[in-house]
């Protein structure tokens, strides 16, 4: 009721405000412009009201304000704001660019009052990204990854050493959503996720919402990774690329018509096989054998009119691995990867009603075949949408900005498929399992200011989920045969489940250039993913809320202390949380791959409950020669499933009592600059045999209880250093004899990095190994650690033309 | 399947790219209460056998003095078919002559040396109304001197025969080595399992073992369990490799002869059903032996069937045929 109530008085204050007279309204885009692309998140000040907005995804900011003349400053990080002055009598539109710092080869200063969205907007637990200062951090093998530069931060953990990975305040692996454009990426791993889908060459913009997320967003509980694709170069053709260790990428973009349509296309490959392949003798057996992946970015801008345009972006990415061995007569292929297009269009209505409407399709599928003489196997699963949302922002007046919108999906699984044969003889292996549902959701949200000092950001999303036919549920014994079966017809229901989720966040702002925030999220997750192991696979298969499995909520409370120091060149924040989160799935103990054939996946779920709280610490070195962050987290997360660990409490896989980041970023001179990263992590949870027994002259294990053991803590130092060529090149002129520089077309730069400097033996996994016979009483048994990379220096070489 | 082979590409992956390294580590476990371990079984047409245990910590180092101890002696243990009750005896290698111990031997297909060395104990019974009939149900209680008490239940299911089994080289492999394949005809009723057992009973030519027979007992190869989930009401044939003792150190159990059968072998297949509680253990028992602690599976706890302790209590139905290795 308090919820209604809170509504009612949200819009209330919206339409007295909106129907003022005597007000107009500026609004336009904000663009690079060198490139032309759109500035997310730059911001437009009046300064004689000290009042601003910053513009939204598509570059586009809207403020009204009462007739007169201002002056105006369009500001953005890491470039030279500009100052207009206006006198407002009518609407407006002004679209600007502004010109990026470092092409002025000159310090960066930037004064602008609204540096400090740190501590005056409502977000909280929301981090964005910036992708120049990201690729001077070291890398990874010198892959430059997004997903494990968003591990440095506060809240966020590693899933393991080199892996992409995470976990978000005690949040699973499937409860982040991951967009490209608008587009679910389910899978965001290539090669048991060492490396991410995101090639960086083609990304424009990351955010990160961990916590209090806004009610434009759902279906996930624990956090939205929101990376945009780059539009292409408005102005002129560019080229750039990169050849590093284990992969090479290059992108080419440009104008289709100058300042109108661009486009730009970006590809990434491995090429071990490659390498690998005059190596291998003709002769061999394994001739033919080998792995690869790649990934394929493309998009396509036009601005149809000053009111209308149209973005169609795509991803394509593959893993391949083959195998063969002729003296065996085995031959195996297995594909798997990630497919999403999205087709936008922007609409302006007026200067305060903004449209953003969006045609989504994404797929991401496994396939295993195999083949050793006669006998033939064929597996795959998957997961296929098709989503289709609009989102309208609409800026009434410079006290509120309110989003609301409305999305639907429709969701094909493929658990798994399964077909298998030898000869003539076919094997019931339980063909394809296929589920259907279709997903909406409705939002209202408004950012307003009630007071000068108090801010709210108030929304309510309605969610809904429909399990419909075909459908086979299979009602299986405990002797797992299958007692009788239901069918559900096409496009019958086979449950339905809703949702009401409220989201509340605060913002109270102090004298100091300081503020308190609180958050509220309560959120519904409607899809689901499990793993059977610890490492994420390939062949982790998603499947709906169901007439078993009931969806996942999450809600969290959070309350944060934010503070800017020293013109906004510092910003600080402590946050903490607790969360609390409802009909978690498992597998069951014990739960082997077969016994989904004449069964549903779901059968072989547990559920239960898990709770996280936490206490995270930031401070970031906004810019300057020397700019870097340390973040701290201290958190603990527990979970409780019926059949696991005999139904009691157990910490969580990824339960890490500390967490600390620090990153660094020192450009020495224009030339040089320096990258390093030091990471401490409370070592992983871990089951380990507490006890063994003697059966059929073999030894069997009875594990301790769940995740009760630690493994060694986690620490590792990287380094970076980059060399960048020289921008101009330097002549006499014949002349005056005067020294004159001019800009070079073609730049190149040197990345050297170096990951686990101090080549520090982290523990990857234990295993144990036997010594002796026990027939004989000298049998022992021994731990091992396995850790997996050593110092890794790697060089990569970037260029541009 | 799939996730099985995954996870032999990423240890391959791991090891060839990556140089990944290994160090020995000490682990403290906290301490845990040790429990009662059956090893049980019952055949169509044998005695009950049964072993008790203790188990004990995983590291703890195992000496003379830890095997004397880990035996669970002076225990009771009855097992009844319903209306006939029979007590076991208890057997200790010890207190045996040597030609008992023979015989011992030979019944539990456990070498001499070793009973003798474990001070092996073995519950069982020479009354021939306790022999293991098919289509039975057989408790078995346990109370122990210290006052403990197991019990389980398990049935000897109706034996399934085998259409044919035959030896089959491989080609392109060393000339005489093969595997033995079978054709099976499974019933229409779903939750068949099975368990598969094979002796060489011909002798070594040469070598260390020459003149003794290739196997002393029945083995039991890794996926020796299996199920009809994914054949229920077919014929069809399937291939099974050869299976050694735990610890072999014979040659051709740790040279290329390992896993294959050779021609000139005479081979006694011993096929048998299984109770589904019995498969469950046995097939998990085996994954958890040859995963060795893998960090890409989940821990998981064994099924049992034993109340009150940890282990199997299993009935066989058996089927029997020999098989003559020819090229």
């Amino acid at each position: 009721m308090r919820k209604i109530l809170l509504l009612f008085f949200l819009c209330s204050t919206l339409y007295t405000e909106a129907f003022t007279q005597g007000k107009y309204t500026l609004s336009g885009y904000i663009k690079d412009a060198e490139t032309g692309e759109v500035l997310i998140g730059a911001t437009v000040l009046i300064r004689e009201l000290s009042k601003g907005v910053s513009t939204n995804t598509y570059g586009f900011y809207s403020i009204t304000v009462p007739e007169g003349e201002y002056n105006i400053r369009f500001s953005y990080i890491g470039y030279k704001e500009v100052d207009k002055n206006i006198a407002l009598t009518q609407d407006t539109r002004m679209n600007i660019e502004l010109g990026s710092t470092s092409q002025l080869m000159e310090e960066i200063v930037i004064t602008g009052e609204k540096e400090d969205k740190n501590t005056t907007g409502t977000q909280m637990g929301t981090i964005e990204l910036d992708m120049e200062k990201i690729k001077k951090l070291p890398a990874f093998m010198g892959e430059v990854d997004i997903l494990k530069t968003i591990q440095f931060l506060p809240g966020v953990q590693s899933a393991g050493e080199g892996n992409t990975g995470f976990y978000v305040r005690g949040g699973g692996p499937d409860q982040n959503l991951i967009l490209l454009d608008e587009a679910t990426v389910y899978n965001a791993s290539h090669l048991f996720g060492f490396f991410s889908v995101f090639n960086a060459d083609a990304i424009k913009s990351v955010e990160l919402i961990k916590g209090g997320m806004p009610a434009n967003y759902g279906g996930r509980l624990a956090s939205v990774i929101d990376i945009g694709m780059k539009e292409g170069n408005y102005k002129e053709y560019k080229v750039d690329g990169g050849i590093g260790l284990i992969a090479s990428r290059l992108t080419v973009q440009g104008p289709i018509k100058k300042d109108t349509s661009s486009f730009i296309i970006s590809g990434r490959r491995t090429y071990i096989d490659v390498l690998a392949e005059p190596l291998i003798k003709p002769t061999s057996a394994f001739k033919g054998s080998g792995y690869y992946f790649y990934d394929l970015n493309a998009k396509v801008n036009w601005r149809l009119s000053d009111k209308d345009r149209l973005f169609v972006s795509g991803y394509f990415g593959r893993d391949v691995f083959s195998f063969k061995n002729k003296d065996l007569g085995f031959n195996m292929r297995i594909p798997w990867g990630n497919a999403t297009g999205s087709a936008r269009w922007n609409h302006l209505f007026n200067d305060k009603l903004f449209v953003n409407t969006t045609a989504i399709f994404s797929d991401y599928d496994f396939a295993f075949e195999a083949i050793q003489d006669e006998f033939e196997m064929i597996l795959s699963s998957g997961i296929r949408d098709w989503n289709l949302k609009s989102d309208f922002t609409w800026f009434p007046n410079p006290r509120h900005n309110v989003k609301f919108g409305v999305n639907y999906i429709f969701h094909r699984f493929t658990p798994s498929s399964v077909s298998a044969k030898q000869g003539e003889t076919v094997f019931d292996v339980g063909g394809i399992q296929r589920m259907y549902a279709n997903e909406g959701a409705l939002y209202i949200m408004d950012d307003f200011d009630l007071t000068d000092k108090l801010k709210l950001n108030a929304g309510l999303r309605y969610s809904a989920f429909q399990h419909i036919g075909p459908f086979t549920r299979y009602y299986v014994n405990n002797r797992n045969q299958t007692d009788s079966t239901k069918m559900y017809e096409k496009a019958k229901t086979v449950k339905f489940w809703q949702g009401l989720e409220p989201r509340l966040a605060m913002r109270y702002l102090f004298k100091d250039n300081s503020s308190i925030k609180a958050g509220f999220t309560h959120n519904y997750q409607y899809i689901h993913m499990a793993s059977v192991s610890g490492v994420s696979l390939p062949t982790d298969v998603w499947f709906p809320s169901s007439d078993v499995v009931k969806p996942q909520i999450g809600t969290q409370y959070s309350l944060g202390y934010f503070r800017n120091f020293k013109e906004n060149l510092y910003e600080a924040s402590v946050e903490v949380y607790y969360k609390d989160l409802k009909n978690l799935i498992e597998y069951k103990e014990g739960v082997s791959p077969g016994d989904d054939i004449d069964n549903n996946v779901d059968n072989q779920l547990t559920f239960g409950d898990g709770y996280s709280y936490g206490a995270e610490f930031f401070i970031k070195r906004r810019y300057g020669k020397l700019n870097g962050w340390i973040g701290y987290t201290w958190s603990k997360t527990m979970r409780k499933f019926e059949e696991i660990n005999a139904g009691n409490w157990f910490p969580a896989k990824y339960d890490r009592r500390h967490d600390l980041s620090v990153i660094v970023q020192y450009d020495l001179t224009a030339r040089w600059s320096f990258g390093a990263a030091f990471v401490y992590a409370t070592g992983n949870a871990a089951t380990l045999p507490q006890q063994r027994y003697f059966w059929e002259g073999e030894i069997l294990v009875i594990y301790g209880e769940r995740n009760s053991f630690r493994l060694p803590a986690y620490h590792r130092a990287d380094v970076s250093i980059t060399l960048h060529g020289k921008t101009h090149k330097e002549y006499k002129d014949a002349e005056t004899g005067e020294v004159k520089r001019q800009p070079k077309r073609f730049i190149s730069d040197w990345n050297f990095s170096a990951y686990n400097v101090y080549n520090r033996a982290n523990p990857y996994f234990i295993y144990f190994g036997n010594e002796g016979n026990f027939n004989e009483g000298n049998f022992k048994v021994s731990a091992f650690q396995v850790s997996l990379f050593p110092i890794l220096p790697s060089v990569t070489w970037n260029f541009s033309f | 399947m799939e996730k099985t082979f995954l996870k032999y590409l990423l240890y391959s992956f791991l090891g060839i790219v990556f140089l990944s390294c290994q160090k020995e580590i000490t682990v403290d476990l906290p301490y845990s209460e040790t429990q009662i371990a059956v090893e049980g079984r019952i055949e169509q047409g044998l005695p009950p056998m049964v072993v008790l245990t203790r188990t004990m910590g995983y590291f703890d180092p195992i000496d003379a003095n830890s095997l004397k101890n880990m035996f669970v002696k002076g225990a009771t243990v009855t097992v009844s078919d319903g209306t006939y009750t029979a007590t076991l005896t208890e057997f200790c290698a010890a207190s045996l002559t040597p030609q008992e111990l023979e015989l011992f031997a030979q019944f539990t297909g456990i070498p001499e040396d070793q009973l003798q060395s474990l001070d092996y104990c073995i519950y069982t019974s020479t009354d021939p109304n306790i022999f293991g009939q098919p289509n039975t149900y057989y408790t078995l209680s346990i109370t122990t001197a210290d006052g403990e008490n197991l019990s389980s239940v398990t049935k000897i299911p109706q034996p399934v025969s085998l259409d044919d089994t035959w030896f089959k080289r491989i080609e392109g492999a060393a000339d005489t080595l093969g595997f033995v394949w079978a054709r099976l005809t499974d019933p229409d009723t779903l939750g068949n399992a099975y368990r598969w057992y094979a002796m060489r009973i011909n002798t070594y030519k040469f070598g260390p073992d020459a003149d003794q027979q290739k196997d002393a007992t029945f083995i039991a190869p890794r996926g020796s369990a299996f199920d009809d989930k994914f054949f229920n009401g077919t014929s069809f044939d399937f291939s099974v490799v050869r299976g050694r003792i735990p610890n072999s150190s014979k040659p051709d159990d740790n040279n290329s002869e390992r896993g294959f059968y050779k021609v000139g072998d005479t081979v006694v297949v011993k096929f048998t059903s299984i109770d589904y509680n019995v498969y469950k253990f046995l097939f998990q028992a085996e994954t958890q032996l040859g995963n060795n602690g893998s960090p890409f599976e989940s821990p998981s706890t064994l099924p049992t069937n034993i109340e009150g302790g940890v282990g199997i209590w299993a009935g066989y139905a058996v089927y029997l045929d020999t098989i003559y290795c020819n090229p």
